[in-house]
């Protein structure tokens, strides 16, 4: 049970880091440009592929070639001659040029139809050929009227469309809990050591055990905060689905704001000045940030990788929080997960115990 | 009767040069400090003034020698200790975003009491500055606050490390005087300064340490009697600048 004592310190904590408007801001600002950005990239369809059709031939076959590339999403057609056509292709204008021979009509066989491509700038051409050959091959079906002998009938099984930014929210709200803690304990205890803040707390009674809580309880409820905020962004502006439950998902939040903030507490004792603490505090952070699957799966990290990566604190936060928000997962169904969390949890608590002394750090 | 006794007080401190060897901060020094006594610590930079305090304050383990206030060893009952003294340190920033009101209600809490944060400050004279926050409060006003938070357990004893170092004489004067009536109320307060007329005017005795030793101790009367240099090397008469000078030399410190 807290004393009197601790949730008046929480008190005045939260203050302290409410107050701070900039901090705050700035905390939010970046994980909102980020999502903002990738939620507009990643919309689910591709550009279209810029191509320019130069038709030689006046047939019928032609034109309705034609039609049917015009009907496809996949691309833009422009039509005109060579010349403009092949110099458009050279300046960047159009991605492909298609040549339609004189003798593209009804009764072609075996006509060469020349594609001009930039080849370096078309990384897409194994897409685009079998589109433009399955354009060609239905026209000739037409005309010589051949019904398909097979034809695919696509059935879309997964209830829910999965676009990037669903992927990347629960890790990016993984990764921003954990920038949140680890400046939120370790650089600002040595803030407070610099300005001999500790110093002056240490000559008063205060136990460290009830300066500990009392930041880590203010901190927790501040990033929760923020999170919420970041998640109701997401959910309401970039409609993002959360399709699990949020008290789970708040569970590990909570889980992992609290092996961060101890990880803080480990650098901000070890570390005497604000440099250190942020050279050693990036230490931590900059392999999470790559290895932790927030961006990408871990699956599709090299196998070599694979098992370090995925033992590391932010990956068993940020996968659990995925499985949660993406797929549904109770808590039992993350079990790995929450073993490992669980895991970190004693290290994490256990070194900040270890190496916060109070006298020590104070000084 | 002495509320502040330190028999044989030692610390060690690793050479800055070489780590592995040892130099004393602080040599073996011995005090009987007064109840209602202001007691001042001279000395150059670096004798020892600073770790002599912290040692009292629980912020410094004691190597060597015993320290009692009021009767209690400092080093097994550190937490007796801190309920008994108020405590002003050197550097005096707090925690920024918190207006002088809400700090003094933490200092508060951190005793254990809830106190009066307008009364605290009307004390200091800074009644008025109650919603600012100390990062706005000038150099006098900032002493003046750090003060008021030594005195929210009503001490026993305060301790004030270089009160004024800084301040303009105005400011000064107005601390010195915060002082005395702290004093009349009967606390016991110990100090350090570089400031003579400070420890001639305010202290009612005076050690001054060197390299640290105590190489004096009295009032200050006394110290120009026994120190000072003879009327022919100091034309008129001699103060406790002349005092402190005969004993810690010309020589620059750090």
């Amino acid at each position: 049970m807290l004393t009197k004592l601790q949730l008046h310190l929480t008190r005045v904590f939260l203050l302290i880091f409410l107050r701070d408007r900039q901090s705050i801001f700035f905390s939010l600002f970046f994980p909102v440009i980020f999502m903002t950005v990738f939620g507009f990239i990643n919309n689910g369809e591709q550009d279209a592929v810029k191509i320019g059709i130069v038709n030689k031939s006046n047939s019928s076959a032609a034109t309705n070639f034609i039609e049917l590339l015009h009907g496809n999403p996949l691309f833009a057609v422009t039509e005109g001659t060579e010349a403009v056509l092949r110099s458009a292709l050279i300046t960047g204008d159009q991605t492909l040029v298609l040549v339609l021979p004189v003798s593209f009509d009804e009764s072609s066989e075996g006509t060469e139809l020349r594609l001009l491509v930039d080849a370096a700038q078309v990384q897409q051409l194994g897409l685009i050929i079998p589109v433009l050959e399955q354009t060609l091959i239905s026209i000739e079906r037409e005309f010589r009227n051949i019904a398909p002998m097979f034809s695919l009938a696509i059935e879309d099984v997964q209830a829910r469309s999965q676009r990037y930014i669903d992927f990347l929210l629960p890790g990016l709200m993984a990764f921003t809990l954990m920038q949140l803690s680890i400046a939120g304990s370790g650089f600002n205890i040595v803030e407070y050591r610099r300005k001999g803040i500790l110093k002056r707390l240490f000559v008063t009674p205060i136990k460290p055990k009830d300066f500990i809580t009392a930041i880590v309880l203010a901190r927790m409820l501040i990033i929760l905060i923020q999170l919420t905020v970041l998640i109701a962004f997401a959910v309401f502006l970039l409609d993002v689905t959360i399709v699990g439950s949020f008290a789970s998902f708040y569970l590990l939040v909570m889980l992992g704001t609290f092996i961060f903030l101890c990880l803080g507490f480990c650098l901000g004792s070890i570390a005497k000045t604000q440099q250190a603490v942020m050279a050693v505090g990036n230490i931590v952070i900059f392999p999470q940030i790559f290895l932790s699957g927030i961006f990408y799966p871990i699956e599709s990290m090299p196998a070599l990788m694979q098992p370090i990566a995925k033992i590391l604190p932010l990956s068993f936060v940020s996968t659990g929080m995925r499985e949660i928000a993406n797929n549904g997962a109770s808590l039992l169904e993350i079990t790995p997960s929450l073993i490992g969390i669980a895991v970190w949890f004693v290290i994490a608590f256990v070194l900040a115990t270890r190496l916060f002394v109070w006298k020590e750090v104070a000084h | 009767m002495p509320i502040i006794e330190l028999n044989n007080l030692t610390k060690k401190y690793p050479l800055p040069g070489n780590k592995s060897e040892s130099f004393l901060a602080v040599a073996g020094i011995s005090l009987r400090i007064e109840a209602g006594e202001i007691y001042g610590i001279l000395g150059p930079n670096g004798a020892g003034k600073t770790t002599t305090l912290e040692m009292l304050e629980g912020l410094n383990d004691i190597d060597g020698g015993t320290a009692t206030i009021d009767g209690i060893d400092v080093q097994t009952n550190p937490y007796k200790i801190k309920e008994l003294i108020g405590v002003q340190l050197q550097a005096n920033e707090y925690f920024d975003n918190l207006s002088l009101v809400e700090l003094l209600s933490l200092f508060g809490a951190l005793y254990g009491r809830s106190i009066d944060p307008d009364e605290l400050l009307g004390k200091v004279n800074l009644r008025e500055k109650a919603k600012a926050k100390p990062g706005n409060l000038s150099g006098g006003q900032k002493q003046r606050f750090s003060i008021a938070c030594a005195l929210v357990n009503s001490p026993k004893v305060l301790f004030l490390d270089e009160p004024t170092t800084g301040l303009d004489p105005q400011a000064k004067r107005n601390l010195w005087d915060l002082v005395l009536q702290l004093n009349r109320s009967g606390m016991t307060i110990v100090l350090t300064t570089h400031n003579m007329e400070e420890a001639e005017s305010l202290c009612h005795r005076i050690a001054i340490m060197d390299h640290g030793k105590i190489v004096a101790e009295g009032t200050p009367q006394n110290l120009i009697m026994q120190h000072a240099p003879e009327p022919p090397q100091a034309p008129l008469h001699g103060n406790i600048e002349d005092v402190f000078l005969a004993l810690t030399g010309h020589e620059l410190r750090e």
